[in-house]
């Protein structure tokens, strides 16, 4: 199991999962789809298929 | 007296001269600079496409050949890709990325770092495409596979440059156990500061090619002293400017195409003095590709048709995706791609959502373009450990909006239940049966879905909740050994599965068998 964040609330995906899993367990990838996009605790836009690894911190926006 | 002056001169001239030849033959005193070039994570996006939620076309690989070739004329330039090139997009897979290596040779890129993805075909094919390509393929901690290198050293007007690859030590959680049998994936922190060691006397600039993915380029860069460039992939992180950590920079190029990275290097006396670097966003301009790429983009295209017009099957009936049955009832299509699941991740049930069935497949002569029409989503199999009673509570979920037509109806594999419309949410299903027996609701099954109901797709929480209570897996021995997961396979899609699957059936007769029935 994998924790990650997105928008500050945690949620729980398999290791090797990307930033769309833990979109879709965030109930949130309707929202890219519309035309939000992803950025990574730094501010860089990250692709819904980029790697995710422990703890790491994704916000929709 | 004045001819030992005039032989001083002569002496102090021809010095300098000398000293002048050395300067522009082998760079010293003057800056210059040289260009670092990169991609990553192409995954086989050869031609422009619409990301999500976007309505416009980015990317096109012939239009960003044409712009490496612009920038190569204006100084000595290196091109590197960071790896995950091979598998993912349809252009890639249905050939095992020997496209894009073919694109990749005509490019001349100068190396490239195996991604985890590049795994995904099995070895014998990756060792197939790595003797195909004209440029070193790199991976200084892969261990157990001699046609990889860790490391190698190219010059440029005079700059001794060290390029070392490393890949995700996660590789073996992201493709299939088959797929790195016999590998060992070592610590990237570990081997790049070995190998640091190593080159450090003979190499100007030292370059890490990671597959590690942004975050793990961080910790890279603050762990390991000696790297001047990470120039990362795998998060696939649209790194606007370069960052700078210690004394190491970091770039990486987004994904699929869309960007072109560039790394301008100012060099004085064999040192790093400057960087500049930035992202070209690759954009489809008609008239401007690369004309020998865009040939090889066209080639495979036609390729791609042929394949997909292959003939995998036959069928007797016709089997039916259509919207208005997948989300309300049993169909045989539904059967057959649960039972697919089921049987590949040697599962005893499957489970999966209506909503994944695009279209229904005729009767007659089955082609690729058909299973792949049916299974669009860029879905991969997972099974997961649940007990008689969280399946039962999916099944709930599953038939809660049947009468809104919703994606999360069940079609499923292995069992069969009964469920009563009249009755409220929650509690419609009725009986349920696992090989024909009353369902164990303290017993563990393997179930096997898709990764988007894994991990909570269409409000299935209960694989998502197995999920929370499953520690860390291992691949020990080349099977999954873990609480609640046993199977995750990311480097096939569904559909390529069904494919072969299809392929090794040859002629199906298939029926609606009863597994869902409701009792009115």
């Amino acid at each position: 199991m994998m924790r990650v964040h997105v928008n500050h609330n945690p949620v729980e995906i398999l290791p090797g999962m990307t930033v769309r899993h833990a979109l879709i367990a965030a109930g949130l990838i309707k929202e890219v789809e519309d035309s939000k996009k992803v950025y990574d605790e730094w501010g860089n836009e990250v692709g819904l298929d980029g790697a995710l690894s422990e703890g790491m911190k994704i916000y929709v926006r | 007296m004045l001819k030992g002056i005039v032989m001083k001169k002569r002496m102090i001239a021809i010095s300098y001269i000398f000293l002048f030849i050395l300067s522009v033959a082998f760079g010293y005193g003057e800056a210059f600079q040289i260009r670092i070039l990169h991609v990553n994570d192409f995954q086989g996006f050869a031609e422009p496409y619409k990301p999500v939620g976007s309505n416009e076309m980015v990317g096109g690989i012939a239009n960003l050949a044409a712009e490496v070739e612009e920038l190569r004329k204006e100084r000595p330039s290196l091109l590197l890709s960071a790896g995950d090139m091979i598998q993912g997009n349809n252009w890639a897979n249905l050939f095992q990325g020997e496209s894009v290596i073919e694109l990749m040779n005509e490019m001349r890129f100068d190396a490239m770092v195996v991604g985890n993805h590049e795994f995904d075909f099995g070895p014998e094919v990756l060792k197939k495409r790595i003797s195909e390509a004209n440029f070193p393929v790199l991976g200084a901690n892969v261990e157990g596979l001699k046609v990889v290198k860790p490391y190698i050293i190219k010059e440029l007007k005079g700059v001794q440059i060290a390029v070392i690859g490393v890949v995700t030590e996660d590789t073996p959680l992201s493709t299939h156990p088959k797929n790195i049998a016999g590998l060992k994936f070592a610590s990237p922190m570990d081997t790049v500061q070995r190998y640091i060691a190593e080159v450090e006397d003979r190499a100007d600039i030292i370059i890490v090619l990671s597959h590690l993915g942004h975050a793990v380029d961080r910790v890279l860069a603050e762990r390991v002293k000696g790297i001047d460039l990470i120039v990362g992939g795998h998060s696939h992180t649209k790194i606007e400017s370069p960052v700078e950590i210690g004394r190491t920079i970091i770039v990486q190029a987004w994904e699929y195409g869309k960007a072109l990275g560039v790394v301008d290097l100012t060099i004085k006396d064999k040192r790093l003095i400057g960087l500049r670097g930035y992202l070209k966003e690759v954009k489809p301009e008609k008239g401007k590709e690369d004309q020998k790429v865009l040939k090889i983009v066209e080639n495979y295209n036609q390729k791609m048709e042929a394949v997909l017009n292959e003939q995998v099957g036959e069928v007797d009936v016709d089997l039916d995706g259509e919207r208005g049955s997948v989300r309300r009832r049993e169909t045989n299509l539904g059967n057959l791609i649960a039972d697919i699941l089921r049987h590949t991740a040697k599962a005893d049930v499957a489970i999966i959502n209506g909503g994944g069935i695009r279209a229904s497949i005729r009767k007659g002569k089955i082609k690729v373009k058909e299973i792949y029409t049916a299974l669009p989503f860029d879905n991969y199999i997972v099974a997961i450990k649940l007990t008689g009673n969280q399946i039962r509570e999916a099944l709930e979920h599953g038939v809660s909006a049947v009468e809104e037509g919703e994606g999360r109806f069940p079609q499923v594999s292995g069992l069969s239940f009964k469920y009563s419309l009249p009755d409220k949410k929650g509690s419609r299903v009725k009986e349920v049966l696992v090989a024909g027996q009353a369902i164990d609701l303290d017993k563990e099954y393997i179930v096997a879905t898709n990764d988007f109901l894994a991990v909570g797709g269409d409000g299935y929480k209960v694989f998502g909740e197995a999920i929370k209570t499953s520690r860390d897996f291992l691949v020990v021995g080349g099977m999954m050994k873990g609480e609640k997961i046993v199977y995750s396979d990311s480097g096939r899609w569904l559909r390529d599965v069904v494919v072969e699957y299809m392929r090794g059936m040859k002629r199906i007769t298939l029926m609606v068998e009863g597994r869902i029935l409701e009792i009115r």
